[in-house]
């Protein structure tokens, strides 16, 4: 049984009385403990997919599975890190772990939730920083604190829409390998299974066992493909080889590949 | 020299000047009370040589000095137009000394009537804040009920509270029950308005990601909607506050028995002005003293803003 089973999914939006189709009829399935990326242009669908699977949004027609059992709305199996910061401003960064961890995790004492949020914040090199609101650290230091806190709640499953979508590029490289590593982990606690929007094929590329490729209006899966690199990987070992390169070009004539169909076939040059 | 010692010998001239002016001799007659406005004087200077002992901000610190600085100015003029020169009605224009004379001799009484008035402020402004919050993140986060409720307290808000006050005098029993109904009303509307407005304007993002950790509908409104609309909240706080004040003392002036604006009405109406003033300046000093406090709280609490 799949961990995550994506069944027939169609989504619709009505605005000012004209009706959209975001997704139509998506369906594919994500196996426990598995770094799968949905990739696709502006506009595809792929944050409305997530969405439906974080629960704020409810599906026009199909049915998510987790374990086996139809979700509807949000659940506590499952965490989320949104591309626009998401923290509570009011709270300084620890108590805004420590806050999520009190929603998954009624049980525990507010000392060791707080001193559980001080590990997560170490986890991601903000531990000096646990102290200070939001407002006082800058965006990839707050998105690092949002990832603390998905990973603090210890859900089953990550959701992660765009996480780095906002932040400059020295800084996503640096957060995409802190999250292969926190992912990754020591090796003997059991892999998150995570799903992982964005438009970026390289990132894709580096975090992902499995890329899901949309295409738009209305947006559908296009195409399914495994990332054959071996793990633990290393970004700047892996983009030297000539597979990477190789696989890198066939992902893009995928994705432009798409485009074309859409806008004449091969008469059009790109 | 420091600019800080620079500010501080500028004041310390002004308060010189202010102890030569008294060696004039006095116009008036029966100015038997000079020396009070000497110790007013003094003890402004000693605060003076306190809070710049114990203020190291040098911008908090200008700030003190240039208000000492215009304090002292008006305290000189003040002297010199009314006790030696007597330029002014001595009736209507009593000398500084008189006024601080006054104030001491009273002193228990005013502590009377200001405890009348705050105690009056602060039972109708708590019982408005206590119902008015929470029921405006109810009704802001109900969107159905909101909506009607925005229109209702535009109007119900829209009725300048003091005329409310001979028809609560028939109503309620005492005046002081009325006073507290009256400023219950004055800050009930904005609060609740206010409140209703910060709950709809909560970011989107911050909703979702508050949903997305599953947090419980009481969480969802006490954790993280209220203190999301806060700022918002804080508007309505000091917008009511300020009414609060306003209608507290023309209540006073109407039927009172005690409080600060009674005191003033009283004095003044017997053409005692020494008094009316006494009461201007406590009024103003207790007002000042409420908001300062008022501040304190809100920079406490939206201590996360930027």
């Amino acid at each position: 049984m799949s961990k995550i089973e994506i069944q027939n999914l169609t989504v619709e939006y009505t605005d000012k009385n004209r009706r959209f189709t975001a997704l139509k009829d998506v369906s594919f399935s994500v196996e426990s403990g598995e770094f799968v990326s949905v990739i696709g242009s502006s506009g595809c669908g792929k944050s409305t997919l997530l969405s439906i699977l974080e629960g704020i949004n409810s599906p026009a027609e199909g049915t998510i599975l987790i374990d086996g059992k139809p979700i509807s709305g949000t659940g506590t199996d499952r965490g989320v890190v949104f591309q626009h910061y998401s923290l509570f401003p009011w709270m300084t960064a620890r108590k805004n772990i420590a806050f999520g961890i009190k929603q998954v995790k009624k049980e525990i004492s507010k000392a060791h939730r707080l001193k559980l949020a001080d590990e997560y914040l170490e986890k991601v090199g903000l531990g000096e920083f646990k102290n200070q609101y939001p407002s006082q650290l800058s965006g990839g230091m707050q998105q690092r604190v949002a990832i603390a806190r998905a990973l603090a709640m210890d859900t089953d499953i990550l959701l992660m829409d765009e996480p780095f979508g906002a932040i400059d590029a020295k800084n996503r490289t640096i957060l995409q390998e802190l999250l292969l590593k926190l992912w990754e982990g020591d090796g003997v606690q059991e892999k998150k299974t995570v799903v992982f929007v964005t438009h970026d094929i390289d990132e894709a590329i580096l975090l992902s066992d499995r890329i899901i490729m949309m295409s738009a209006s209305p947006g559908r899966v296009y195409k399914e493909i495994s990332v054959p690199f071996e793990r633990p990987r290393n970004r700047s070992d892996l983009v030297q080889t000539r597979d990477y390169s190789k696989f890198r070009n066939e992902l893009l004539s995928l994705f432009y590949g798409d485009i074309m169909d859409k806008i004449g076939g091969s008469e059009v040059v790109l | 020299m420091t600019a800080r010692k620079r500010f501080l010998r500028w004041i310390h001239l002004l308060f010189l000047l202010f102890l030569l002016i008294q060696l004039l001799p006095d116009q008036v007659a029966n100015e038997t009370y000079a020396a009070y406005a000497i110790w007013f004087g003094v003890g402004v200077e000693v605060l003076v040589l306190f809070v710049s002992a114990l203020v190291k901000k040098q911008e908090g610190l200008n700030l003190f000095l240039d208000i000492v600085g215009f304090l002292y100015g008006l305290l000189i003029l003040w002297i010199l137009a009314t006790a030696k020169f007597n330029l002014l009605s001595e009736v209507l224009f009593p000398p500084p000394g008189r006024v601080f004379e006054q104030f001491v001799r009273d002193f228990h009484k005013i502590v009377v009537n200001i405890k009348s008035s705050v105690g009056i402020i602060l039972q109708g402004y708590v019982l408005a804040t206590i119902i008015a919050i929470p029921l405006g993140l109810f009704l802001g986060w109900s969107a159905r009920l909101g909506n009607a409720a925005t229109y209702i307290s535009k109007f119900l808000g829209s009725i300048p509270p003091i005329v409310y006050i001979p028809y609560g005098i028939a109503l309620l029993p005492t005046f002081r029950s009325v006073s507290v109904f009256v400023i219950f009303l004055a800050a009930f509307w904005p609060i609740l308005a206010s409140t209703m407005s910060g709950v709809l304007n909560v970011e989107q993002r911050i909703i979702d990601s508050a949903k997305v950790l599953n947090v419980k509908k009481f969480t969802m409104l006490f954790s993280v909607i209220l203190p999301a609309a806060i700022p918002q909240i804080f508007i309505g706080c000091n917008q009511g506050l300020s009414v609060s004040f306003i209608l507290l003392t023309s209540a006073e002036m109407i039927g009172a028995r005690d409080g600060m604006g009674y005191y003033v009405k009283q004095y003044s109406d017997f053409g005692d002005y020494t008094r009316t003033i006494v009461g201007l300046l406590v009024i103003g000093v207790v007002v000042v003293g409420i908001s300062f406090l008022f501040n304190k709280l809100q920079r406490y609490l939206l201590r996360w803003r930027r």
